[in-house]
Parts: C-alpha cells; sequence; structure tokens
C-alpha cells in the first residue's frame, strides 16, 4: 500500500491542487474565501459570544479562531471525505491506484487551506496585541496528529459510506454537534468538572485546547492531552485500516 | 513461461447481488429489519467469469468478443487488478495499464495539457515522464492548435483521440483496451494500427475488447469468445470472430445462456 501511494504521490498533488483551484475557479474573489469563511464565522460569534452573551474572556476573536480555524480543517475533510470513494467511484472501478488516495485528497487540500489560514490568524493575533512565542513550534507535531485522526475517521467512515449512502447526512449532523461540544466557541474552564471528561469523548477537543494553548495563551500544551489525542488518532487509524482493508475489495462493486 | 506475457489460470468471479436496493439507508435497513443482508433471502449470485483459462504470449494482441452481460469487462478488470478473483490466478508480466474507460480523470473546465498530464498520473506515470512524451501524444492526437483550449470546446472525436492518445504512448508491457477504439475517421485508426504494430514489434501485449468483430479480426492474433463468462471459442482471430458472428446473428442458435442462478 505504502509502494502504491508513493508511486502515485504526483497524482495525489496534482488532485489536491485541482480541489483547491477548481473550488473557487470561476467566483470573483477567487482564494480570498479562505480567508472571508473563518472571518465571517470569527465576527458573528464574536459578536453573539463576546459582547451579547459575555464570555469572560479577553481578545475573544483571537481565542475563538485559534480553535476554530483547525476545526474547519477537520470538519472539511470528514464532510468532504465521507464520500470521496463513492464521488471517486469512476477510479475506483477502472484505475489501479489504492482507493486511499482519495481520501487523503480532501484531508490534505483542507489542510493546505488551514495553513493558507494561518497568516490570517497572525493579522488577528496582531490586531488584538496577541503575541504568539516559541511553543508554536509544536504546531507542526498537532497538525501531523490531526492529520491522522482525520484520516483515521474517513477510512472508517468513506467504507461504510459506500455500503450506507445517509451515513454522509448523519455526518453533517454530528459534526455540527462536535462543534458545540468542542472547548472552540467557550474555555473548558466554564464546563463544570462533572461535565469534562465528557468533554474529551470529542476526539478533536484535546487538540482543540493544545492549540488555543500555542496560538492564544503562548505556552506549551499539555503532554498528557497531547499523548492521548496521538493515542485516540492511532486507534482510530488501526480501526479504519482494518475496516477499510476488510472491504476494499468490494468498492468497485458498489461504489 | 518465459514467453508468455500473461498466464490466466481457471479464473472465477462471482459477484452476489443484493436484491434489495444497494443504496438503501440504515432507517429503511432497520425498519424492514434488513440491516443484516441474509444469503438465502436477498442474494443472486453473477458468476460474471467462470473457470477461465488462456496465456497470451509476448509481442501478440489478444482480442475478447462476447454479448453484453458475457464477462468481457469483469476480465478487463481482473487482468488489471481491479478485481481479485474468487478462485484462480492471474498474472501479468510488468508493467500493466488499463484503458477501460476514455477520458478518465479528464475535467472540461481544463485544457487539453491538463488533461494529458492527468490521464498519465492516474496511469502511474511521473510528471517527467508526461513532460518527455507530451510532444509525442499532441503529435499522435493532432490536437496541437487546441491543447491549451478548455477540454469542454473539443468535439468528441478530438476528445476520444486525446484520451486514446494518451494511453498508446505511455508504453506499458500490458495495455488493455476496453471497448475504445471507436476514435475518430479511418486515417487515426490507421495511425492507431500502425502504433500497435509497433508495439508488438516491441515484445509488448495488448489486450482488447470489442464489440466490432472486424476491429479484432483485423488488429489481433488470438482472440476468445466469452459466453455468460464461459470461453466458448478460443484460437486464431479470424476464427473465433466468424464463429461470434454465427451464433449472433442466428444462424445457429445459441444454448440458452444461463446467467442467472439464484441460490435459492
Amino acid at each position: 500500500m505504502v509502494y502504491s501511494l508513493y508511486r502515485y504521490r504526483w497524482l495525489l498533488y496534482e488532485l489536491v491542487l485541482r480541489d483547491i483551484v477548481l473550488r473557487y475557479r470561476g467566483s470573483v474573489l477567487g482564494l480570498a474565501w479562505t480567508f472571508l469563511n473563518p472571518l465571517l464565522t470569527m465576527a458573528v460569534y464574536t459578536l453573539v459570544f463576546s459582547i451579547y452573551l459575555r464570555v469572560g474572556i479577553p481578545n475573544y476573536a483571537v481565542f475563538l479562531l485559534s480553535g476554530l480555524l483547525p476545526w474547519l480543517w477537520f470538519a472539511g475533510a470528514i464532510s468532504a471525505g465521507a464520500t470521496s470513494i463513492v464521488d471517486g467511484r469512476m477510479y475506483v472501478s477502472r484505475s489501479v491506484f489504492s482507493p486511499i488516495l482519495l481520501l487523503l485528497v480532501p484531508v490534505c487540500s483542507q489542510a493546505v487551506n488551514f495553513l493558507l489560514s494561518i497568516p490570517l490568524f497572525f493579522g488577528i493575533a496582531a490586531i488584538f496585541g496577541v503575541h504568539v512565542g516559541w511553543p508554536i513550534l509544536v504546531f507542526p507535531v498537532l497538525m501531523g496528529i490531526q492529520f491522522l485522526l482525520v484520516l483515521g475517521i474517513l477510512m472508517t467512515l468513506a467504507t461504510l459510506n459506500v455500503f450506507f449512502r445517509d451515513l454522509q447526512q448523519l455526518t453533517a449532523t454530528i459534526l455540527s454537534l462536535l462543534f458545540y461540544l468542542a472547548p472552540i466557541i467557550y474555555p473548558l474552564q466554564s464546563v463544570p468538572a462533572a461535565f469534562r471528561p465528557f468533554v474529551f469523548v470529542n476526539p478533536m477537543a484535546a487538540l482543540t485546547i493544545g492549540y488555543q494553548d500555542i496560538l492564544f495563551y503562548d505556552r506549551l500544551p499539555s503532554p498528557v492531552l497531547t499523548g492521548y489525542a496521538f493515542a485516540v488518532a492511532l486507534v482510530l487509524c488501526a480501526i479504519g485500516r482494518g475496516v477499510f482493508n476488510r472491504y476494499r475489495d468490494a468498492f468497485a462493486d458498489y461504489a | 513461461m518465459s514467453e508468455h506475457s500473461i498466464v490466466v489460470q481457471n479464473v472465477s468471479k462471482r459477484f452476489r447481488i443484493v436484491r434489495i436496493p444497494k443504496q438503501m439507508s440504515l432507517k429503511e435497513a432497520v425498519v424492514t429489519r434488513r440491516l443484516f443482508i441474509r444469503r438465502d433471502r436477498d442474494e443472486l449470485c453473477v458468476d460474471a467469469v467462470n473457470d477461465v483459462s488462456f496465456t497470451v504470449r509476448r509481442g501478440s494482441a489478444l482480442g475478447i468478443v462476447g454479448r453484453n452481460g458475457s464477462g468481457k469487462t469483469t476480465l478487463m478488470r481482473l487482468l488489471a487488478g481491479i478485481y481479485k478473483p474468487d478462485s484462480g490466478s492471474v498474472w501479468t508480466r510488468g508493467e500493466v495499464a488499463p484503458l477501460l474507460s476514455l477520458g478518465l480523470g479528464f475535467h472540461p473546465d481544463m485544457s487539453g495539457r491538463e488533461n494529458i498530464k492527468m490521464s498519465g498520473l492516474i496511469l502511474g506515470l511521473s510528471p517527467k515522464q508526461i513532460e518527455r512524451r507530451m510532444d509525442e501524444i499532441v503529435d499522435f492526437a493532432e490536437l496541437r492548435e487546441y491543447l491549451d483550449v478548455p477540454l469542454r470546446m473539443y468535439s468528441s472525436g478530438m476528445y476520444m483521440r486525446l484520451a486514446f492518445s494518451v494511453a498508446v504512448t505511455i508504453d506499458p508491457d500490458v495495455l488493455l483496451l476496453d471497448e475504445v477504439l471507436a476514435v475518430g475517421d479511418a486515417s487515426f485508426m490507421r495511425k492507431c494500427v500502425e502504433k500497435m504494430r509497433s508495439f508488438e514489434a516491441r515484445g509488448k501485449t495488448i489486450v482488447l475488447v470489442s464489440h466490432d468483430g472486424a476491429a479484432i479480426s483485423a488488429w489481433c492474433d488470438t482472440a476468445l469468445y466469452l459466453d455468460a463468462g464461459h470461453v466458448r471459442a478460443a484460437g486464431p482471430a479470424g476464427e473465433v470472430v466468424a464463429a461470434y458472428y454465427r451464433d449472433v446473428s442466428g444462424l445457429i442458435v445459441p444454448a440458452p445462456a444461463e446467467l442467472i442462478s439464484a441460490v435459492e
């Protein structure tokens, strides 16, 4: 499998490029949408939670953005990736590269979008006077864990979606629930202590807190939480790999 | 073994076709208590390819004829490695390039050049290899002045020529062509034949599926006539195609094809 992926690495590159370029081809603002979507979301949430509901965090916009941008990568990749094998049925039944490649496309293209939105974050942080220091060096580690996490979930999800197409509807609902259950629009401290363990059932919760540590609080993320996130990602990858390999020969028949 | 480039031994592929709608929703599945497929109730079995054996020598072309549903495409996908056989074995020498439909990965908004690149990448080439072959592909397709025009502006003949040219210029050891021969006018067809002849001269192998018996007998040395997943005739292309035509024209009534056998 690794050899097959390595051989087709240029195809992956090209498909990711297409995914990014074609999404905005024909739109007037083009790549600016990469910035505009999170910016508008940030503006509305800041208005609602910082001004209307008075969540007591100084520089709320920066706090929000530090958790929101990774979330957009997560949610974008999951919702696009859930259907990727079904959408790529032409490839699955007529070419010989591993369908894992079709899962990697949304994960990578959303990761690129995420990276492109980082300058936006620094711009907003500078405006609010939030300092981002050397803990940023750990940023790639969190990205790596998130990459594994998304890929692991997608291997299971996209495989099951070949057989049960309505999983994609369910996915949209679950994603919006997980968004509110992750400490993105509120800090973990505002969750009553009794409920806190349940927060971490959400696979993005520990990573969200890690990103906030780096980007907002200017401190190293907790090794325990990061290790936990890594362990969850590995387990989901192992499960996903099992499910995917079990059913991949059937993709060409069903997709 | 060394003079062969494809060896297929007793290969069978059975499809279990689920009688209930494939894309049943989870809710439906639970409500109708059909969450788990029961073989006795829900499945039909189709032996798409049934105990097929043949070999193809290096430097030759094999044609496969047969009616719709006789297992030609399934056999091609088995050769390409897209399907795993239920029993038997498939062995191929070297690089296999499956061209099982024209224009796989083509995008109407992309230019001819971009689409050539994508096609080559799907067939496993690197950007460098594609760049090296670009001139040859474009010349072969006779589309030089349209190279940077979006694909949606192409006529259907231009589209097919472009798609076909990518496949014949990539130079694999085994080239699989499934129903992709109706590509353009007589002069382009002649070029294709010449290309294939040079292919064979260099020890490469072609497998060709077509309804067009004339093309098979003109292009191929040997042929295989599939009927309901079985090999009904094999041998020199002309004879096999003649046998196929005798059957389809109804001069000899074929035995009723036991296509679908319920497991019940």
